[in-house]
């Protein structure tokens, strides 16, 4: 095994190598950024590159193009509230008012440090541990990711901003967008009321942009202001770098969503979007200040992006142990392996170890690149922000419409974007948050899935099923009641605490 | 100078605009890209040959092929662009046979893809195969098939969608043999896959790319074959022909719009004809371990119709529905 570390580790310090990977890095992050391109498509479009050089070269630029993009998305998030990917939706919670603050040089910085290290942490757990995270991987079936999806929404619904039955009824909204479309169990149309182009569910997309993007765009009309960011702000600011204090001071938070990360990546299923919700969720209650979060917290930013490169590694796990690909971008990958000759599965260490162990160290080289990179390109997009708004938001709105459309190429999705966008205004002028919606929308389908599909394995009895035959949901499926009676305690003590303070101020006054 | 220079602009925008109309040069089909889409997701196999093929077959076509992935509602997303758009030649769908004929039959659909495409070749065709872990205690599929219908719902059959690759050949095995099995869908291959390894569930089809290195690690049992033949990777297990079951197999089909003129169809399936002689096309495709067994247009027409009677009475078997205006 060692052996073929080395010689995997000689393997991949080649020229060629570093070049295709920095390309694909620098692909990735430019396709992550436009919104509606999504790393998938770009993967996709990119894997022939693949077919017709040698492997060490061929899968490292396509590693490259998949960390680019999922940090790719962040830019347009943090600039422009455009979530390029779905993985950035969570950074869009602090990211926009980052920049209105005249701070979007930190945000994009934070959020590189913070993927970067992510990421990079992740990959040296997935090259020392991979035997037991494909153990765990094997594990989570539809009842653990039924129990992990459970969990997951009870972490994140406890950070809603604002009251929380507007946070409930949004959370509800979504659920029932998420229903709209063929069911995944039954293939029965739901909600569709025979529009076709419904039939395959809302788009992600378009719908993201239209909930996020839109009011944005429209607020800043409202204001009539020269430019994007507030004009209190010092203009001479904007181009402030992050501090090492601030660095410091989001490092905790940074390791945490780095281990949910993870720890969420190994279980195939769960994704990018989910380990960047809980992460965010999880800095905000560990946090001595929630208040500042949503309202321009770097640590909100650091949270969601190192928790969603995060999953970067264990992904990959099972997909370089078994031949299975989690999602579609790793089962782009195992393409690419297929193509080369290499085909993933039991038997790919015992017969190409090297070759493996080479493309694993060049995943790790990937994050160094990835950081120079990252940090070269920083200076260029945050320039955007100093665009004057007359021109800056008629080109946001461009991207808006085209993002949508370029998804699917799907005319109907214009229409969804406008009537995401019409609502997002909405609900932002009656003060309810969209993101519990956007968050529903997005786990309720996997928990309906894995719900369903545990239903039909366990037969008659279900809890029969989940507490005799599968210990390890059963484990997280207890874990729920105590976490929210946790996090009920901690907001008790805390909302005394405040009021101690309070009362103690007023006491002073008077 | 700089006049000299606008000159150019102007001319190679003009060319452009002349490239890019098409119609201006009619005459050498295609003049312009073609859209090739796939009405499944990135990183299917569907999507694997398509990457493949099309960035073989413009060196025979003389213009580039765009692979624009259009997935949703189990293909019908892709399926009703590719009846919408201009019948012109420049745009196409790659596709499969469970799509084209049997979801119809199944769901009404706002467009009929008999009348509105007609295929342009058969790229291949991919057999799946009944699997079970190795630890359980069927060796044969009449073993495992008895013990169904012993059991009724007891058996736990993974399937990758409904009416989908994997489905729809459990489906004929199960009906024909009068087996009450637990239909249990997992999002895509990989998932269910990895039901039969994790033991959840007792028994899966896979293609042969997927399946085969499980089974040479000696992790699953190979029970049969999908289809009429033998696979030669495997000689000894049998195939559906040999056990009394029909079809099974799932065939990459590439169709174009049915009214498209004749002379274009023409051209493409002699670039495809000529893929097939294609030193890389033939290296590539034997890495993916797909097999080069391709079928002109129409003959494969054939074929449609043939199927088409067959996934009626399956349909009709297992929903007791009649269908009807087949």
């Amino acid at each position: 095994m060692w052996e073929s570390f080395v010689e995997g580790a000689h393997l991949c310090l080649r020229w060629d190598t570093f070049g295709m990977m920095s390309l694909g890095l620098l692909l990735g992050i430019l396709v992550g950024a436009l919104p509606g391109f999504t790393t998938t498509m770009a993967m996709a479009i990119l894997l022939p590159i693949s077919f017709f050089v040698h492997p060490l070269v061929g899968i490292p630029f396509l590693i490259g193009v998949y960390k680019g993009g999922i940090y790719g998305g962040s830019i347009s998030a943090i600039l422009v509230s455009i979530p390029g990917t779905g993985a950035a939706v969570a950074t869009t919670f602090d990211g926009p008012a980052l920049t209105k603050k005249g701070q979007a040089r930190k945000a994009l910085e934070i959020a590189l440090y913070a993927s970067v290290f992510g990421d990079f942490s992740s990959d040296v757990l997935t090259l020392f541990f991979i035997g037991p995270i494909a153990l765990v991987a094997l594990k989570v079936g539809p009842p653990e990711l039924a129990a992990i999806v459970l969990l997951s929404l009870v972490i994140i619904s406890t950070t809603s901003t604002g009251a929380a039955v507007k946070g409930l009824i949004m959370c509800f909204i979504g659920l029932l967008f998420s229903m709209v479309g063929q069911d995944p169990l039954g293939f029965m149309s739901r909600f569709t009321f025979g529009i076709f182009a419904v039939r395959a569910g809302i788009p992600l997309l378009p719908m993201l942009i239209g909930v996020f993007a839109i009011p944005e765009i429209l607020g800043a009309i409202e204001k009539e202001v020269s430019s994007f960011i507030s004009e209190k702000v010092d203009l001479s600011k904007v181009g402030e770098r992050l501090r090492y204090e601030e660095f410091r001071r989001c490092f905790r938070t940074i390791l945490r969503s780095t281990g949910i990360g993870a720890a969420l990546g190994a279980c195939p299923g769960v994704g990018q979007v989910v380990a960047a919700f809980v992460g965010y969720a999880s800095a905000k209650k560990a946090s001595n200040h929630p208040e500042t979060f949503g309202k321009g917290e770097l640590e909100g930013v650091a949270a969601a992006e190192a928790a969603n490169n995060a999953v970067n590694g264990p992904t990959l796990v099972p997909l370089l142990t078994l031949g299975i690909p989690g999602d579609n971008i790793t089962a782009i990958l195992l393409g690419a392996f297929v193509a080369q000759g290499l085909r993933p599965g039991p038997t790919l260490f015992a017969e190409q170890g090297p070759t493996v162990f080479g493309i694993l160290v060049a995943m790790l080289l990937a994050n160094i690149l990835f950081l120079i990179l990252g940090y070269l390109a920083i200076p260029v997009f945050a320039r955007i922000v100093t665009v004057r708004k007359s021109i800056l938001l008629p080109v946001i709105s461009v991207f808006a419409f085209a993002g949508s459309y370029v998804f699917r190429s799907d005319p109907f999705d214009l229409q969804i974007l406008v009537f995401f966008g019409i609502l997002g205004y909405v609900a932002r002028k009656l003060q309810f948050d969209v993101s519990p919606m956007v968050m529903a929308f997005i786990l309720g389908p996997i928990l309906e899935y894995s719900f369903g599909q545990t239903v039909n394995l366990a037969g008659e009895n279900v809890l029969r099923y989940i507490f005799v035959e599968r210990p390890f949901a059963a484990g997280i499926f207890m874990l729920i009641p105590l976490v929210s009676f946790l996090f009920l305690v901690r907001s008790i003590r805390r909302r005394r605490k405040a009021e101690a303070h309070d009362s103690g101020l007023k006491g002073g006054e008077t | 100078m700089s006049r000299k220079l606008i000159f150019r602009f102007l001319l190679v925008g003009v060319i452009l605009v002349f490239v890019s109309s098409g119609t201006a040069l009619a005459a050498g089909y295609p003049s312009k890209p073609i859209t090739m889409i796939i009405p499944l997701s990135a990183g299917g196999s569907h999507d694997l040959n398509a990457r493949v093929f099309t960035s073989i077959i413009p060196e025979y076509l003389g213009q580039p092929v765009v692979v624009k992935l259009m997935p949703g509602a189990g293909g019908q997303t892709g399926t009703a662009a590719a009846v919408r758009a201009k019948p012109d030649g420049y745009t196409l769908i790659f596709t499969h046979n469970y799509i084209d004929q049997l979801q119809p039959l199944i769901e009404k659909l706002p467009y009929d893809t008999t009348k509105a495409l007609v295929t342009v070749w058969r790229l291949n065709y991919a057999p799946p195969i009944v699997f079970v872990r190795s630890d359980k205690p069927w060796k044969t599929l009449e073993e495992l098939l008895d013990y169904g219908r012993k059991n009724p719902g007891k058996l736990q059959f993974a399937h990758s969608g409904n009416w989908g690759a994997t489905f729809t050949p459990g489906a004929i095995m199960l009906s024909k043999a009068g087996v009450n099995a637990q239909f249990i869908p997992y999002k895509g291959g990989g998932p269910a896959m990895a039901a039969i390894l994790a033991g959840d569930a007792d028994f899966h089809l896979a293609f042969p790319s997927v399946v085969l290195p499980h089974a040479k690690a000696g992790k699953v049992r190979l029970l049969a074959v999908a289809g009429d033949k033998r696979l030669k990777e495997i000689p000894e297990v049998r195939c559906f022909k040999e056990l009394g079951f029909q079809g099974g197999v799932m065939e990459r089909i590439i169709m174009a719009p049915r009214k498209m003129p004749e002379d274009r169809l023409v051209i493409l399936r002699q670039a495809f004809r000529k893929l097939y002689d294609d030193k890389t096309f033939k290296n590539m495709m034997g890495k993916l371990a797909e097999n080069m067994e391709s079928m002109d247009g129409p003959e494969y027409e054939k074929l449609r119709a043939e199927q088409k009677k067959e996934y009626t009475e399956l349909v009709e078997r297992i929903t007791g529905e009649k269908i009807k205006g087949k």
